[in-house]
């Protein structure tokens, strides 16, 4: 099995700004992503969860596949964004199949 | 007086604010009661479509009216200016930082719908009449806090950022006051004849989903008020006074403008209601800075309850004797 090198991105966004994160990611040419929802969560704003009439403290996970090129303009971009809001950003070095992809 | 007693007494002993303290008991004490998310959310889209529905076909009833005019300038006046009163307040009695007290004081310009169902059902038990279009007037009322609150806090990272279209999304097109608007036009086109169709749906089964709406947030507002990490004595003295004190405003507006006792309550119960859902969300993109846990907390776990149960049939009683 053929496997190539790539940068996973991790990135966690309160639910109102994942729109304008993911035009980020558009932009920066990142060719997919999949978005997960979240379920309860504690930080320096205090403990939310889901449902608990929360809607601008719930989470987004936004997972990425991506090379290391694209990953440094997403990282750029995303230094600017979160001066202002809250959020995590985690990359990590993965091996992936159908590399070509992503 | 009596009458004003009496009508608080039977406000206590029905089922949506026995059903309410039922759900905050229970979230109290970490019982494992829940309304599922989806259902809590169903329940909710029940609750705007049928209150915005029966406020079209009222005011289809009626026709447009010089007092809707009226009520929506107070309307406006006071989501504008409250901010401005609370702001100044908030930076005077705690030393909340300029951005959280600028948030706060959004949420106590703006108004919580649900505070709004449940005072109209109370006006309605007590036969106490209003009009159709003050569901009009709830949707004017959401935004201009917001505005107000941003000069406040001195811009904020929404404009920083070019979010503003998103906060104008999360704002104008929230959900909630999409489907409360969108009701209230069906109700205005479709009339007496819509209402012949939709009446089992918004009529009796009404209740009952207030209802468990109620139980739901009484549950949500008790694990909001025991995982409070940010409260202090002024900010909950805030949290029941700047209520009041928004009521009575507005009570004088509407006294001044010659508004009937029926509106003159309602936006009485709207002026002191604070936002929960709306502005929250809104206020994570303009102002990420500010500390939910004070905003929040005050307005679900304090004011919310503090309305529900002893505001709304005080701020009835009082326009009727201001006005009555």
């Amino acid at each position: 099995m053929q496997l190539s090198h790539r940068k996973k991105l991790e990135i966690i966004v309160e639910a109102p700004v994942l729109r304008r994160v993911e035009a980020f990611l558009a932009e920066a040419g990142v060719r997919g992503w999949t978005v997960l929802p979240s379920l309860a969560g504690a930080g320096d704003s205090g403990e939310w969860r889901s449902g608990d009439f929360t809607p601008g403290q719930e989470k987004r996970l936004i997972f990425a596949l991506v090379t290391a090129e694209v990953a440094d303009r997403v990282l750029a971009r995303l230094a600017d964004f979160f001066a202002d809001y809250p959020g995590v950003v985690a990359v990590s070095d993965v091996e992936v199949m159908r590399g070509e992809k992503f | 007086m009596v009458d004003s007693l009496e009508l608080a007494l039977t406000n206590l002993l029905t089922p949506a604010i026995l059903f309410f303290l039922l759900g905050f008991g229970a979230g109290w004490f970490k019982s494992d009661l829940t309304v599922p998310e989806g259902a809590a959310k169903t329940l909710a889209l029940v609750l705007m479509l049928s209150i915005g529905f029966k406020g079209g076909v009222e005011a289809a009833r009626a026709g447009l009216s010089p007092e809707f005019l009226k009520a929506a300038g107070v309307g406006l006046t006071l989501s504008f200016g409250i901010p401005v009163i609370a702001f100044g307040v908030l930076k005077m009695i705690s030393r909340l930082d300029r951005t959280t007290a600028a948030a706060t004081a959004a949420h106590y310009g703006s108004v919580s719908i649900v505070t709004f169902v449940a005072g109209t059902e109370f006006l309605r038990v007590g036969g106490v009449p209003f009009g159709g279009y003050m569901v009009a007037v709830v949707a004017l009322m959401e935004t201009p806090a917001i505005l107000s609150a941003l000069i406040l806090a001195g811009g904020g990272a929404a404009g920083r950022q070019g979010l503003r279209r998103e906060l104008f999304r999360e704002v104008a097109l929230n959900g909630s006051v999409v489907l409360l608007i969108g009701a209230f036009l069906v109700g205005l086109l479709s009339g007496d004849a819509g209402m012949a169709k939709m009446e089992v749906f918004v009529g009796p089964v009404f209740q009952g989903v207030l209802v468990l709406f109620l139980l739901d947030m009484g549950l949500v507002a008790a694990r909001r008020l025991s995982a409070a990490r940010s409260l202090t004595l002024p900010l909950v003295a805030f949290a029941i006074l700047m209520p009041l004190a928004s009521s009575a405003l507005s009570l004088g507006l509407s006294l001044a403008l010659g508004l009937s006792p029926g509106n003159a309550a309602v936006l009485a119960i709207l002026a002191a209601s604070a936002s929960y859902i709306a502005v929250p969300a809104a206020m994570r993109i303009a102002l990420p800075d500010a500390d939910p846990g004070v905003y929040l907390t005050l307005s679900l776990a304090v004011t919310f309850p503090f309305n529900l149960v002893f505001g709304i049939p005080l701020y009835t009683a009082a326009a009727a004797a201001l006005i009555g």
